[in-house]
Order: C-alpha cells, then sequence, then structure tokens
C-alpha cells in the first residue's frame, strides 16, 4: 500500500513541478507554443486568428477607473 | 510555402527520422525500443502528411495548422509512452515495471485533468485549446521525467551505453527548445535567430538515436565511476 501511494506522491510531485516550470518558462511568453516534434516549419495556433491585437474584455464598459467593491 | 532551407532541414529531419528505425531493425533493436521506434515511425508519417497538407493548402491555411498542432499532440503522447519505457528499461532489475505504469498512467490522467480545467475557463474552440495545451503541459511532464530518469541512472550507477545515450540526448533534446523559448522572450529582438534554431533542434533526436542504435551495441557498458577505496 505504501509504495502505491508512493507511486501516487511522486506523479503529482512532478506533475506540480512541470506546471512550475511551465509557468515559469511562459510567464512572459508571447503566447506561442513549443513544438518539439519534427522539423516541420510550425505554423500559429489554428485559435488566434489574424495578427490583431486583442480588443479589451467586452464586459469593461468604458475607461472609467473601477471604484472599490460595495460590501 | 517555407523556404527551401527550412524544406531542406525538414526533409533531411525526415530522413533522419526513418534512420532510426532503420538503424533500429537492422541491428535487431526494434522489439526491445518498440515505443521509441513506434514514435519515430509515427512522427515519419505525420511529416508526410503534413508536407501533403502544405503542399496542397498552404503555410497560413486551417487546414496544416489545426493537422499541424493534432499530429503533434498524438506525437508527443507517443513521445510521453516512449519515455515511460526507458523508466521500464532502467527499473527492470528492481521488479518495478508494475509501478512504473501505474505512476505513468496517474500522471497522463492527471495532467489531462489539469489541462481540462485550465482550458474549461477559455470560450471557444475548447478542443483545439484542449489539444495544444495537453500537448505543452506533456511536453513539460516529459523534460522533468527525463531529469528524473537521469537522477536514477546515476543512483543506480546504470551502465548501458546505449540506454544512457537515448535518455540523455532525450534530456539535451528537451532542453534546447525549452532554453531557446526562455531566451525568446527573455530577449524578443533576437527571434530571428533562435525561431529558425527550433527546426535544427528537431534534427537532434533522431540523429543521437540513430547513432545509439547503429553505433553502440546492447551489451557495452560504460566503466563504472570510481568506487571509493577505504583502507583498513
Amino acid at each position: 500500500m505504501s509504495r502505491k501511494l508512493a507511486v501516487v506522491f511522486l506523479a503529482m510531485l512532478v506533475l506540480v513541478a512541470a506546471m512550475g516550470l511551465k509557468t515559469i518558462v511562459t510567464a512572459h511568453g508571447d503566447g506561442s507554443v513549443i513544438m518539439a516534434n519534427g522539423g516541420a516549419p510550425a505554423p500559429p495556433t489554428p485559435y488566434k486568428n489574424g495578427g490583431a491585437p486583442a480588443p479589451p474584455t467586452p464586459y469593461k464598459n468604458g475607461g472609467a477607473p473601477a471604484p472599490p467593491t460595495p460590501y | 510555402m517555407p523556404g527551401p532551407f527550412a524544406c531542406l532541414v525538414w526533409f533531411v529531419c525526415m530522413l533522419c527520422e526513418a534512420a532510426v528505425v532503420v538503424c533500429a531493425l537492422k541491428k535487431g533493436a526494434f522489439r526491445r525500443y518498440l515505443l521509441l521506434n513506434l514514435y519515430m515511425g509515427g512522427a515519419v508519417l505525420s511529416e508526410l502528411g503534413r508536407f501533403k497538407i502544405l503542399s496542397e493548402y498552404g503555410f497560413n491555411s486551417m487546414q496544416y495548422r489545426y493537422f499541424y498542432f493534432y499530429s503533434d499532440a498524438i506525437l508527443t503522447i507517443f513521445l510521453y509512452f516512449a519515455l515511460i519505457a526507458l523508466y521500464s528499461h532502467v527499473f527492470s532489475e528492481m521488479k518495478a515495471e508494475r509501478y512504473v505504469k501505474m505512476g505513468a498512467l496517474l500522471l497522463l490522467g492527471g495532467t489531462a485533468a489539469f489541462t481540462g480545467a485550465v482550458v474549461l475557463q477559455s470560450s471557444a474552440k475548447l478542443v483545439t485549446h484542449f489539444v495544444v495545451d495537453l500537448s505543452q503541459n506533456l511536453y513539460f511532464v516529459g523534460l522533468v521525467l527525463t531529469y528524473v530518469l537521469w537522477g536514477a541512472i546515476l543512483k543506480l550507477r546504470e551502465t548501458r551505453t546505449r540506454l544512457i545515450q537515448l535518455v540523455l540526448s532525450l534530456g539535451v533534446y528537451f532542453s534546447l527548445f525549452a532554453a531557446n523559448y526562455a531566451i525568446r522572450n527573455l530577449y524578443p529582438p533576437l527571434s530571428s535567430v533562435f525561431v529558425p534554431l527550433i527546426q535544427i533542434f528537431g534534427l537532434f533526436l533522431p540523429l543521437a538515436w540513430a547513432y545509439a542504435f547503429w553505433r553502440l551495441p546492447e551489451e557495452a557498458r560504460l566503466v563504472p565511476a570510481r568506487l571509493a577505496v577505504i583502507p583498513r
């Protein structure tokens, strides 16, 4: 039982380490992705259509400074 | 269509990937390292498919983009299992294969669950986001796993030369891409230098693995690290 738990613990530890490393490496990234399979030229990601700058979020109406929360 | 240099590197990369499978077959190592060879065989098929779609629809077409990223995700999963096969080889004498398999499946499931949880925050194209993000996350999991495996090899004083060459080349390969990505983001003006390097880095793993299968026999052993002799 303890060996199985050790395997679970190690798997979770590796997952946390990998996601932490990814956060560090891609924190200041330009949104591009790391591709490491084969020598084909990498295209832009399919869900980023065009090179236009991203607009502000639609739920922020106007440019007024946000007030403190009412509660 | 990419330039002639990019096409040349791509073609050479395809040849090197095919060479890995050919070398393994010639040296009788195909079945022993089945998952590594399946990964390389899959990479060759994927490159052929990419080339066909690129020549039919063009570089900026959605067909090429989708095929590229979906095939990349499948290849990354293959590479993950190839890495787990290397774990099984290293831990074979400890009879720990059952635990390696269990840990591998758990880690793959955990990565997929984490990716799904993150992707659910976005609003559109969930499947494509999931596929690309899973590929990215598995890449980093593979990077960490390779370093852990190298630590285990050092700790267990592994001497099988071919196995060490396979693991080390995988570690260098992962690290090259991560370093390239980090440098590109730290120094954006250098992107014009570092972006074309990505394709050239793609040559490293098939070349190193083909060398391992062709030149290093399975029986080859490294001289173990010098043991400390304590006089009595």
